[in-house]
């Protein structure tokens, strides 16, 4: 197994981890932490896919990342301190208004 | 320079729109009159200009008659382009000067009338002026377009700024009532118009009118076949269709009375002096096409002549002063109609010339005497108003004596001309028509001068006193009564020598259009001098009718309507026209859509509820599953995007 | 000698630890625990540096597997523990690890990337965040003393772990038998060095791209500015308010 194939795998598996947390967890902030994690999966992928091929273009994609991640972390951020200003609670469940 | 006719004015329209209202509010004005002031310089230009290649060769004619594209709108077959055309021909000067003469003084007109009596502007008045100017705008185009395509987009734009200003006052429920009807018949009319333009695409592949016009005279379609009389006629048909519609011709009539709840201005330029003439300048420019369909030609004489002696009679009666003159204007456009289906076409466009002057004149004096009057235009309410609106009362005397065919005037020589042409058709008969209304046309306009300025003065109350109107409203009065006396002069002769011999029915105008309609071949000798004096006894003998009825012996009128009741509520009445179409067309129709809507409600809608019935019966059973929490959506998600990852991955 | 001079710096450093550690202030506990915890782990680096000199290429590979395991156990500890807090400082080990990883595999920039704008600047906010919105915690519980209720309870665990485990094996058994095809464009020349070929590459052929985040940044902070700025009713008026029973009361879709 080639070094890009071991870290396409790592992206996978926290990619994977960071799902399961997403879905599992009630405590808004740390769903976000877990959209980060799986952001780290994908920027691992990103460059490992870069590796294999031999060129730069994956690190690129993966600066890019950054700057999503970082966007997504700032508005996201702000938007779980609106929600918590308004309820008092960062507990996920306490936001029904989506429900049919 | 063509294209600038048009287009300034509707430039105005845009900057009075954008900035009207903020802006300027009372001093929108200016920015109509100037680009239509310029308009008009530019017209007289493109005239002086069109004058001198007449005379110029033959290959400078032939140039002219070709149209200029402006651009090219769209592709509509291979290799045919549908272009935006102008063309520039003596009889797109006529109507142009025509076109932008009568604007021009009515707008000057409508500075002073849409005001109240203290100079503030009316409510709406920004809107008003970017109306008129889109009027100008339209009408311009209708008359330079170069094909019928163009054509036809200015004959719609005429009928849009039509209906938008007879809606004016919108806030009123008959204005609102009029404006709808008025497009809704012109509707019809243009219907049948568009038919007829996309029948002339079908036969002969193009719509310029010149490539058209060469066909027709070579009797070929675009195939090469021979064409058929009865195409001709059917496409003729068709376009005198619209005509009838816009000019109000006698099916379609009904419209133009109604149309009377705009402001005095409009119907003044729109419903009496040039957007109603339309159908006239059509029928005009496709002469060749009619001239090669005898039926059609005869179709064309019979509504003319039909309409006039219809509209005359319906007249007689009537005492707004508004629809007497909208009446008026229905019996003349019936007068120029005669004319085009005797194959007189310079002499329907000279009537249409003079028409637009003492028509305009009449109608912008009416308004001097509403605006005065406080908006009463019932001549029972009011009288007497010669001695405290002298400048109305002269100009509106000149109008109506020019509107009787007083001798002289202009109405007289254009008149007189058309009945004339009638008498050496084939077809004379429409001629002693024409003489009868030609009788009735005086009467009834006297009887209206009559009630209206002469006798005790009478005012409608509220009035405390009649007052002749501002400058803005008596100057564009005095120029237009100036043009209703003299405007006659450019279509005759004058020579010297004897008494009957002096006036030679044939002058610069027929000079100037006959590059588009031919030397005519009747001869104007002889019979045409007799016709003078009698058409002259006729118009003194129905003035002198009104003044012995409405002078003399004031109860003769009563006595005869109660005499000849029927006859009268007939004609007081309109002929129930309204009514019949009320009758045949509407109520049916509302019938069907009353059934159409039931249809709708219940076998329509009633499916549809079923059809709905399954997805609502889904989401019933789904909505256990919506509960709301984000993950548990993002959960499905992601079983979502595994199910389709593996499958995706196992099937490659 | 120069390998004993490496062996003495790395033992200085395990000194300042211990001698830090001792100079803490600590309320009573004595501090053996943590003695022998910094111990621990100063032998296990002395051993994988040991590792690395010793074993060369095949050094380098350990170190690729330890790194990867960290990252992985820190993965599962953010989303595992039950304090946001700790959570955040687990998620700092991922990316200090991911970004080790980077230096490894020759993306030396990306890696410098990783610590500064993920490791310095996110994670930073992070924290505020928490701070901001900390709620105080029921102080009973054992272990989970410190957390709150919703911080206890993870909301369906079974399928979420068996949605995620099966994607990750999904990708991982397509992704070990996978051949690579080389591409020769924006290759790494080895003169240059990393972060110069990546300046170079990012400024030509992707300079659009990076106007783009640079607006697409300017925006999110003219959004987050214009979110935090806004006043907040406690309660919209189309909520019904919920009872404190209510809220966290978990509704299973399943």
């Amino acid at each position: 197994m080639t070094t890009a194939t071991t870290l396409i795998i790592l992206g996978a598996a926290l990619f994977g981890i960071g799902v399961v947390g997403f879905l599992t967890r009630r405590n808004l902030i740390i769903m976000f932490l877990c959209t980060e994690v799986m952001f780290q999966g994908v920027l691992i992928n990103f460059v490992a896919m870069g590796l294999a091929r031999g060129n730069l273009q994956g690190q690129v994609f993966a600066l890019f990342v950054l700057v999503i991640a970082a966007v997504e972390a700032g508005l996201g951020l702000a938007i779980v301190v609106m929600l918590y200003r308004r309820r008092g609670t960062l507990d996920a469940e306490s936001w029904r208004g989506m429900r049919g | 320079m063509a294209i600038l006719i048009p287009l300034l004015p509707l430039a105005g329209a845009a900057l009075v729109g954008l900035i009207g209202l903020r802006g300027l509010r009372a001093r929108s004005h200016w920015l109509v009159i100037l680009p239509v002031a310029a308009s008009l310089y530019l017209a007289v230009q493109l005239y002086f200009q069109v004058q001198a290649s007449t005379q110029a060769c033959a290959h400078g004619v032939r140039q002219m008659f070709e149209s200029f594209t402006i651009y090219q709108w769209m592709l509509a077959g291979p290799d045919s382009w549908l272009n935006v055309s102008f063309r520039v021909d003596p009889l797109t000067c006529v109507m142009l000067l025509t076109v932008l003469i009568v604007s021009f003084l009515v707008i000057i007109y409508s500075v002073g009338y849409m005001r109240d009596h203290h100079g503030h502007a009316e409510r709406g008045y920004e809107r008003f002026f970017a109306f008129l100017a889109i009027f100008v705008f339209s009408m311009c185009t209708l008359v330079l377009a170069g094909n019928f395509l163009v054509l036809y987009v200015g004959w719609e734009l005429v009928g849009l700024s039509s209906y938008l200003l007879i809606g004016f006052y919108y806030q009123r429920p008959a204005a609102a009532a009029a404006a709808k009807k008025a497009f809704l018949v012109n509707r019809i009319g243009d219907f049948g118009f568009g038919l007829g333009i996309l029948l002339i695409y079908y036969t002969f592949g193009t719509l310029e009118y010149a490539n058209v016009f060469r066909m027709i005279q070579a009797g070929v379609t675009v195939e090469g076949v021979p064409l058929e009389s009865a195409r001709v006629t059917t496409i003729a048909l068709l376009l005198f269709c619209g005509a009838m519609g816009k000019s109000a011709q006698l099916p379609l009539h009904v419209w133009l009375p109604d149309a009377m709840e705009g402001p005095t201005p409009v119907s003044a330029l729109i419903h009496a002096a040039t957007m109603v003439t339309a159908g006239v300048y059509m029928v005009a420019r496709c002469h060749i096409i009619f001239a090669a369909s005898p039926y059609a030609m005869w179709i064309v004489a019979t509504i003319g002549a039909a309409t006039a002696l219809f509209a005359a009679t319906i007249a007689l009666t009537q005492f707004d002063m508004k629809r007497i003159l909208a009446y008026s204007t229905l019996s003349q456009l019936g007068y120029m109609f005669l004319a085009l289906g005797v194959s007189a076409f310079d002499s329907a466009i000279f009537h249409l010339f003079t028409h637009a002057f003492f028509k305009a004149l009449l109608f912008l004096g009416a308004g001097s005497v509403m605006h005065a009057m406080a908006g009463e235009i019932d001549v029972r309410r009011f009288g007497g108003l010669r001695k405290s609106m002298p400048i109305t009362h002269a100009t509106f005397l000149i109008g109506g004596l020019a509107l009787a065919g007083f001798p002289f005037l202009a109405g007289f020589w254009s008149k007189d001309e058309i009945i004339h042409a009638a008498f050496e058709s084939d077809m004379p008969w429409l001629a002693w028509v024409a003489v009868v209304t030609a009788w009735l046309t005086a009467f009834y306009t006297f009887r209206m001068i009559y009630m209206a300025f002469y006798g005790r003065e009478r005012l409608p109350e509220g009035v405390e006193h009649a007052h002749e109107s501002g400058a803005w409203m008596s100057l564009p009065l005095v120029i237009l009564s100036i043009g209703a006396i003299g405007a006659g002069y450019l279509g005759v002769t004058i020579h010297r020598g004897g008494f009957a011999g002096i006036f030679e029915p044939h002058g610069a105008f027929h000079d100037f259009l006959s590059r588009n309609f031919g030397r005519p071949e009747v001869s104007h000798e002889g019979g045409g001098h007799l016709l003078m004096y009698v058409s002259s006894l006729i118009a003194l003998w129905g003035i002198a009718t009104a003044w012995y009825f409405y002078r003399r012996r004031p109860t003769i009128p009563m006595a005869i309507a109660l005499v000849a009741g029927p006859v009268y509520r007939l004609l007081y009445h309109k002929y129930y026209v309204d009514e019949v179409y009320d009758r045949v067309f509407v109520r049916p129709l509302r019938k069907v859509g009353e059934i159409c809507y039931d249809l709708d409600r219940y076998l329509i809608n009633g499916v549809l509820w079923l059809i709905t019935l399954v997805p609502r019966g889904i989401g019933f059973g789904l909505r256990r599953w919506q509960q709301g929490a984000m993950q548990g959506y993002a959960l499905g998600m992601v079983v979502g995007l595994v199910v389709v990852l593996w499958w995706m991955l196992m099937t490659t | 000698m120069e390998q004993m001079l490496v062996y003495l710096a790395y033992a200085a450093a395990a000194l300042g630890a211990l001698a830090v550690y001792a100079a803490l202030p600590r309320e009573g506990r004595p501090a053996s625990r943590g003695v022998v915890l910094t111990l621990v782990a100063a032998a296990v680096g002395a051993l994988l540096l040991l590792m690395g000199q010793l074993l060369g290429e095949a050094g380098q590979r350990v170190y690729f597997y330890v790194l990867s395991l960290l990252t992985l156990g820190g993965a599962v500890r953010v989303v595992t523990h039950p304090r946001p807090v700790y959570a955040a400082l687990f998620f700092v080990m991922v990316v200090l690890s991911t970004a080790a990883l980077m230096v490894l595999v020759g993306a030396e920039f990306l890696a410098a990337a990783l610590v500064i704008v993920y490791a310095g600047a996110i994670l930073v906010t992070y924290v505020f965040v928490i701070m901001l919105a900390q709620q105080s915690a029921p102080q009973s519980g054992g272990m989970f003393a410190q957390a709150l209720q919703y911080d206890r309870d993870s909301r369906e665990p079974m399928a979420a772990v068996l949605v995620g485990f099966v994607l990750v094996g999904t990708i991982a058994g397509v992704i070990v038998n996978y051949e690579w095809t080389g591409l020769a464009e924006y290759k790494t020349t080895a003169a240059e060095g990393n972060t110069l070929a990546l300046g170079r590459v990012l400024l030509t052929d992707f300079a659009v791209s990076v106007e783009l985040a640079g607006l697409l940044l300017t925006v999110a902070m003219v959004g987050a500015i214009a979110l935090a700025r806004k006043r907040i009713p406690q309660h919209d008026e189309g909520e019904p308010e919920l009872a404190p029973g209510e809220i966290g009361k978990r509704v299973s879709p399943f």
